[in-house]
């Protein structure tokens, strides 16, 4: 035993204490962070409370959910609130992690994002398997003494999804609110997800929700796709315009006859977020094109019989006629005649006129004005401008007639017209009789006149003409055609 | 007189350091105690320092601290320490010998 030295055993007792208090404050809990050297010879302070437990707890209250990976990508800790994001057990996520809920690209970002996010802070934008759309951050983390990456997922569905239809609404309200004609909006997908008013005129039942083929039937000709609608809006999807193509919509409540344009439509970005489609109801120019393809036939046809008519005048004229001066005055005559038949059918579009209109029109002329010698009785009716053509040739005749050898060739002859319409007859009847005329005599030669009267109107076996020549004035007794009469 | 004399001079004040580590309960706790206790018992005859490891670990070589908080007493000689939030403060007084 050497010699005790007092100063060293008083140190060394003053140490032992200090190591005792020490010990005895650490277990009774009179403490709360440690000061321990590091392999580097460096003074680091770790808390005893306050530690990851409280925190732990917080997390599990979270809605968010939240992880905890170690520098090597192993989880240390995961929250409940992740596993129900992913569709996933507690169990499940800490031994398949989180990785194994989702598809291989989105994957493969997160684990990008976990490297990243041991540096700095980091976030991407995922799909899970419900369609869900998340947000991850990473971000550096100290969990005692080991580096991690504190990993966060926000479910960010709702938001975007207010986001798109917000800027939808935006875009489709104002293209809607400027169009007069009828105006649809595709989604990316091809359904319609706006449509305005002017598109009732097109299909009766709602288009909202349903894809555009199936919303309204299209038929286009010389339109290579078994399905034109669809291929329409997939074209302008992608990014090509489709301009002024000509359609039947054979289904449509009024718009049958459409022309279609589609273009992408693209808001706020160059991306492509739907298409519009605009039609243009084209019923009405269709109906004016029709029209005016029967008129220019119809004028065609009548130029013709026209130009056939006043040929076989002239003729006929010519043939009856001894002198120059007799031709001229006859086929001017007559001529004149059918002008004015042709007048008054103009006035009314060429659809039907009335008996007396023709009558005075072809008669007027021979009759001073004021004179009452021109007597009409009986129902007047309309006919059409071919018994009105042949009436007013016919009536011609007989006037000049009167005028040179009959009732009109004295001043106290008269002519009386009586109009029969019996519905049960195969023609409406006008008997011309006149009086108070020179005696007459059935003439000994016919001339193109008489057969002007007789078979002007026989071109229907119901249509014809008699005349008759007893002594007291000429009568002729015309049918008309039922099928030429239009009514009252 | 020389046996009534003590190891220190009445009027030099006692020095104190206070080894915390940042905002920990027991940390805030030893700060609140102390400043009671010297200010019931040492009126105008201490001065305090504290010392913050989480900011300055190195700062805990000095007195070799270990655990936190740790109160030294560095003046008076010899060097005195206190381990924990000195809610006791009879032992605080005890160890600082306040009142020998």
């Amino acid at each position: 035993m050497g010699q005790e030295n007092p100063a060293l055993t008083a140190e060394l007792r003053r140490r032992l204490e200090e190591a005792e208090e020490t010990i005895r404050a650490i277990r009774e809990g009179e403490v709360d962070a440690l000061v321990i050297r590091s392999r580097a010879q460096e003074e680091e302070v770790f808390t005893l409370e306050g530690g990851p437990e409280p925190f732990r707890a917080f997390m599990e209250a979270m809605d968010l959910g939240a992880a905890a990976f170690d520098a090597e990508g192993r989880m240390l800790y995961a929250n409940a609130a992740l596993g129900d994001l992913l569709g996933l057990t507690a169990d499940e996520v800490l031994v398949r992690g989180i990785c194994s809920a989702l598809d291989p690209e989105s994957a493969a970002r997160v684990r990008d994002l976990l490297a990243r996010g041991a540096t700095a802070k980091s976030s991407v934008e995922i799909v899970v398997g419900d369609g869900r759309h998340v947000q991850v951050s990473a971000s550096p983390l100290r969990v005692g003494v080991t580096d991690a990456v504190a990993v966060t997922l926000t479910d960010i569905t709702s938001r975007i999804r207010e986001r798109a239809s917000q800027e939808s609404e935006r875009a489709a309200l104002a293209i809607l609110a400027s169009a007069n004609e009828a105006v649809i909006v595709c989604d990316r997908e091809g359904r319609i997800t706006h449509a305005n008013a002017a598109v009732a005129a097109i299909t009766a039942e709602s288009p909202i929700g349903k894809t555009f083929s199936s919303a309204i039937n299209l038929t286009i000709s010389g339109f290579s796709a078994a399905d034109p609608g669809s291929e329409i809006v997939a074209r302008a999807i992608g990014g090509t315009p489709v301009q002024g193509i000509e359609a039947a919509a054979p289904d449509a409540p009024k718009c049958k006859d459409l022309l279609i344009s589609a273009a992408p439509l693209r808001i706020g970005s160059d991306q492509i977020s739907g298409c519009v489609v605009t039609m243009v109801d084209l019923s009405q120019r269709k109906t004016l094109e029709q029209q005016q393809l029967l008129l220019m036939g119809e004028l065609d046809h009548r130029v013709k019989n026209t130009l056939a008519l006043v040929l076989s005048i002239a003729n006929r004229t010519a043939n009856s006629e001894e002198t120059v001066d007799g031709f001229q005055t006859a086929f001017s005559g007559r001529i004149q005649a059918l002008a004015a038949t042709h007048n008054i059918l103009a006035e009314c579009s060429w659809s039907s006129v009335r008996v007396a209109e023709v009558l005075h029109q072809e008669v007027g002329p021979f009759i001073t004005t004021g004179e009452n010698r021109l007597r009409v009785s009986g129902p007047d009716v309309r006919i059409r401008p071919r018994a009105a053509i042949a009436l007013g040739l016919v009536l011609h005749e007989l006037a000049t007639n009167a005028v040179k050898y009959g009732a009109l060739s004295s001043p106290d002859g008269v002519v009386a017209v009586n109009f029969t319409d019996n519905p049960e007859s195969a023609f409406f009847s006008l008997e011309w009789r006149e009086a108070d005329g020179p005696r007459v005599a059935e003439p000994n030669r016919f001339g193109f006149g008489q057969t002007v009267i007789t078979r002007s109107l026989q071109y229907s076996v119901d249509g014809g003409a008699e005349l008759e020549y007893p002594s007291e004035g000429v009568r002729c007794t015309m049918r008309i055609p039922r099928a030429d009469v239009v009514g009252a | 007189m020389v046996e009534n004399a003590t190891p220190t001079t009445p009027t030099e004040p006692t020095k104190l350091v206070l080894y915390i580590a940042g905002q920990t309960p027991k940390s805030i706790s030893a700060i609140e105690n102390l400043e009671r206790i010297c200010a019931e018992h040492l009126p105008g005859r201490y001065r305090i320092e504290v010392v913050d490891l989480r900011k300055s670990p190195q700062l805990a070589r000095e007195h070799n601290i270990i655990a936190i908080p740790t109160l030294v007493r560095e003046l008076p000689t010899p060097i005195r320490k206190i381990i924990g939030d000195l809610s006791d403060s009879e032992k605080v007084l005890v160890h600082l010998s306040v009142g020998d």
